[in-house]
């Protein structure tokens, strides 16, 4: 729930205001605050503060404004400007917003395209297809934006925020070449003004056509590389014509392959969802063949590929879902060994990497739960990731992975006001988030006596 | 045996070679006073084989075992080379890509998994090789792969890169039938007939004709003095290229094949193209055709039994290989499956009572003479010096109906130990069962 002059009586966390003040923050109520329009200066006081990437302040002071962290420091050396609202936090502990490099918020997919899959038997009988035919099962494949799929819902910013999210990139879910996902800020119920960056990463999933070609993994692996092959052809063809047409046949336009050249040609990001650890091995394969700027999610058997990784490092976007994959072997060996797996193996992933010396943030992924999501962090935690490390790969790594680390992920004056203020430390069992700035619009959540 | 001159050799390895070597350089071990069955030079009663760093160092008797390396005593035991499976499908996710006809662009090496349990299985019965393969639901399927089964290694480390690269065609009912289920107002995949599958696979190879013949008008092209500036290359595609493979002598045809007339048909497509037929998988008529076979160098990797389970398999007869194998083709028994696999042996043994196969001419059937067809008999499928050391030890000889493997060996690294894995999985059990127990994981 949005706060500004909106408050509930039920909420107690203590806003101490100038009463000119609150006549200014009730003239906003009547209109939406906006990444652009933040509304008032706040002053947090009192707290711990875990910049993430500098040592904590223990009685910290963070002023805000204009959606920016303006200061911050300890109390005492923090001057509170005449304007702001007094944020009284004692006894909290003040967190970069988290970020989730890959989640599915707010996601409601259309109901895949009814009708036979294209390309059976097409043409008169017997007409072999070009191999990799260049169409997807759920079109426009990789031009698909998924934000124009996006239906914010208040109840997910809620659940997000109490997790300590300020930050998703949301990615489709369909088909192979599934589309290219959008980087929000989670700061209220309009989309427009969460956006961040639109067409953020085209992501790729090692899955099959129903129906239609491709309709196996080995298909499916072809059909990418003969994708880039044929994007890398096209905007070849594409230059070759605009130098010198003449004498030149005047290669058609096609609106996939145009979609899909910038990742092959210019390295914009491309993100793999990799499943088990054979997938890593499959896209490390594909990105090398094809120079791609390229980050690994899911990965949950990352650690299995250790030595791998370590040889071609990319970024890992590691989901925090602990089931055994259904092809490994914990998987395939009896109800017993895979429970154990999932319960001891799999939840320690991301502390063999962080061991490993490896690059990585942890995602939300499918999971649109945030409790469960920050359970799933601290079992991460429990099983041998260190409380820091889990930080950092929520805050400063997925940052840095998204190229927005000079204006998100750490507590830094000039940083966008992304704070989540926590009763507890955030990875401890019980903590619980009071409180979230998301560019500077505050978010009240829990009853925090002092 | 030259046993002195290895012996000299084996001295000067050891004092480079860390007692222990690791598993990506090959391991080192000494299998003793077991019944060596070499394949290829006769059978030693009370042999040794010793593997230094991977490789067969020694096959002979009284070798020493060089410091560090570990014995295994087979007394009373046989001794021979790692089984090799000529065709299966273990180890992969994924057998077919049968959305399309012709799919030679799907390669069945892209998608190991080295978690399949089956692999396990295949090292129970002492198999150390499988060429694992693209099913037989189109006329021309994916490329294949040969792996050793390194169970717990990663995939990457299974793949044999010496083999030859081969490509799956098929013939018959399974290309027919593919596709048949339908949904309402789609049109059956072409082909659904044995002609149509020869069409299909002829036009394939004109296509890549053309497309090489693009591909080198555009080289000529390019490579000219002042080449033109509206030159366009020709689009490189996948399927096209591992054709183009078959038709260069690249890669060879592995081709599913039950009955004689088509297969004749193939091998008048091979004759017209250029390109080699490697094997006829199955092959249930293959008695009809085994002179033409033999003058074509075709070899054939079948089951020892198990016939007339469909129309196409109806004139299967039980001395096939056996048959075949005097006839002087190059035949090897396989499994085509997960589970069959554990038992080749049992099924090599078979030829012994239809068609009349000594027990060393059986025993070849799952040992040399898959690492001839899958072109890798320079490195393995005998015991002899200078191979790897893929070895497998059995308690009774591999052809007697009472024997199983005990030990499977590959390069020198022990994958498989049945005393130790059965202590393993009942102290493991014994645990779990135990009050507040908790068995092992790994």
């Amino acid at each position: 729930m949005k706060l500004s002059a909106r408050v509930s009586p039920a909420l107690s966390l203590l806003i101490v205001a100038a009463a000119a003040l609150v006549g200014f923050a009730s003239a906003l109520a009547a209109v939406q605050p906006s990444a652009a329009d933040v509304g008032p200066t706040y002053a947090v006081r009192g707290c711990r503060i875990v910049p993430a990437t500098g040592p904590p302040v223990e009685k910290g002071a963070i002023v805000i404004r204009d959606g920016l962290i303006e200061a911050l420091g300890p109390a005492g050396k923090v001057k509170i400007p005449g304007d702001a609202e007094i944020v009284e936090a004692d006894g909290l502990v003040a967190y970069p917003g988290l970020v989730s490099a890959l989640s599915n918020l707010f996601l409601e997919p259309p109901a895949p395209a009814g009708g036979q899959a294209p390309g059976l038997a097409a043409g008169f009988p017997g007409q072999a297809r070009q191999a990799a035919p260049a169409d997807d099962r759920f079109p426009p494949g990789p031009g698909l934006l998924v934000l124009d799929q996006l239906k914010p819902k208040k109840a997910s910013v809620e659940s997000f925020h109490r997790a300590g999210f300020t930050t998703v990139l949301v990615a489709p879910t369909q088909g192979i070449f599934e589309g290219q996902s959008v980087l929000l800020n989670l700061n209220g119920e309009d989309i427009a003004p969460m956006v961040l960056r639109n067409g953020a990463a085209l992501h790729i999933n090692f899955t099959t056509e129903r129906g239609g070609y491709p309709s196996s993994l080995m298909g499916t692996i072809a059909h990418i590389r003969q994708s880039f092959i044929d994007a890398d052809y096209y905007a070849a063809r594409q230059a070759q014509y605009a130098r010198s047409p003449a004498g030149l046949k005047r290669p058609a336009y096609d609106p996939r392959l145009e979609a899909l050249a910038p990742f092959v040609r210019d390295r914009r990001p491309v993100v793999f969802q990799c499943n088990n650890q054979e997938d890593i091995k499959r896209a490390l394969k594909i990105v090398a063949e094809f120079k791609l700027n390229a980050m690994l999610a899911g990965a949950t058997e990352a650690w299995r590929v250790a030595e791998a990784l370590k040889k071609s490092p990319v970024p890992l976007l590691v989901g925090l879902d602990f089931r055994p994959p259904a092809t490994s072997k914990y998987a395939t060996q009896g109800e017993e060994l895979r429970k154990r797996a999932e319960a001891e193996l799999y939840p320690a992933n991301a502390a063999a990497l962080a061991r490993a010396g490896l690059d990585f943030a942890l995602v939300s992924g499918a999971n649109a739960d945030g409790a469960a999501v920050l359970r799933a962090v601290r079992a991460a935690v429990k099983a041998g990731l260190s409380k820091e490390a889990a930080l950092r790969a929520l805050t400063v790594t997925p940052a840095r992975f998204l190229g927005l680390d000079r204006a998100l992920g750490s507590l830094e004056p000039g940083k966008t006001a992304n704070v989540v203020l926590v009763k507890g430390e955030i990875f401890d069992d019980g903590a619980q988030v009071a409180a979230v700035f998301a560019d500077g619009v505050l978010f009240k959540y829990a009853e925090v006596s002092k | 045996m030259k046993k002195t001159v290895a012996l000299v050799a084996l001295v000067a390895l050891a004092a480079i070679l860390p007692p222990a070597a690791a598993f990506a350089d090959g391991g080192s071990i000494l299998v003793k006073n077991g019944t060596v069955l070499t394949v290829t030079k006769g059978v030693i009663p009370r042999g040794d084989v010793l593997v230094v760093g991977g490789v067969i160092k020694a096959v002979g008797e009284n070798v020493a075992a060089p410091p560090g390396v570990r014995v295994v005593d087979a007394a009373g035991r046989y001794v021979l080379p790692g089984i090799i499976d000529s065709h299966t499908h273990i180890a992969l996710a994924g057998t077919n890509e049968g959305a399309d006809a012709i799919t030679p662009e799907a390669d069945v090496g892209s998608v190991i998994n080295a978690d399949d349990t089956a692999i396990l299985t295949a090292l129970s019965g002492g198999v150390t090789m499988v060429h694992t393969m693209h099913g037989s639901a189109n006329p021309i399927g994916g490329a294949n792969v040969v792996i050793k089964t390194k169970w717990g290694r990663p995939s990457e480390e299974l793949v044999v890169t010496e083999a030859l690269p081969t490509l799956k065609f098929a013939l018959g009912e399974n290309v027919k039938q593919s596709n048949r289920a339908l949904q309402p107002g789609q049109a059956q995949r072409y082909p659904a007939t044995r002609m149509g599958a020869n069409a299909i696979i002829r036009r394939e190879f004109e296509r890549a004709r053309n497309y090489m013949a693009q591909w080198d008008r555009y080289r000529k092209a390019a490579a000219a003095k002042n080449p033109a500036a509206n030159l366009v290359p020709p689009r490189k595609d996948l399927r096209l290229e591992v054709l183009a493979e078959m038709l260069r002598g690249e890669r060879v045809a592995r081709c599913h094949s039950y009955q004689a007339t088509e297969s004749l048909e193939f091998m008048e497509l091979a004759k017209e193209f250029g390109f080699k037929i490697q094997c006829f998988e199955h092959m249930w008529e293959g008695y009809k055709i085994a002179d033409e076979l033999r003058a074509a160098g075709i070899g054939i990797s079948v089951f020892a039994d198990f016939w007339a389970y469909k129309m196409e398999a109806a004139e299967g007869i039980a001395e096939m290989a056996g048959y075949c194998h005097n006839k002087g083709i190059l035949v090897s028994i396989n499994s085509d499956s997960g589970e069959r696999i554990r038992r080749l042996f049992n099924d090599a043994a078979k030829t012994m009572k239809y068609g009349g196969l000594s027990e060393d001419e059986a025993l070849r059937l799952v040992t040399i003479n898959p690492a001839i067809q899958l072109g890798v008999d320079r490195i393995v499928g005998s015991l002899e010096v200078g191979k790897q050391g893929d070895i497998a030890v059995f308690s009774e000889h591999p052809m007697s109906a009472y024997t199983r493997c005990d030990m499977t060996i590959i390069e020198g690294d022990v994958y498989f130990d049945r005393d130790a894995l059965v202590k393993e999985r009942e102290e493991s059990a014994a645990k779990a069962a135990a009050p507040g127990g908790e068995g092992g994981v790994s």
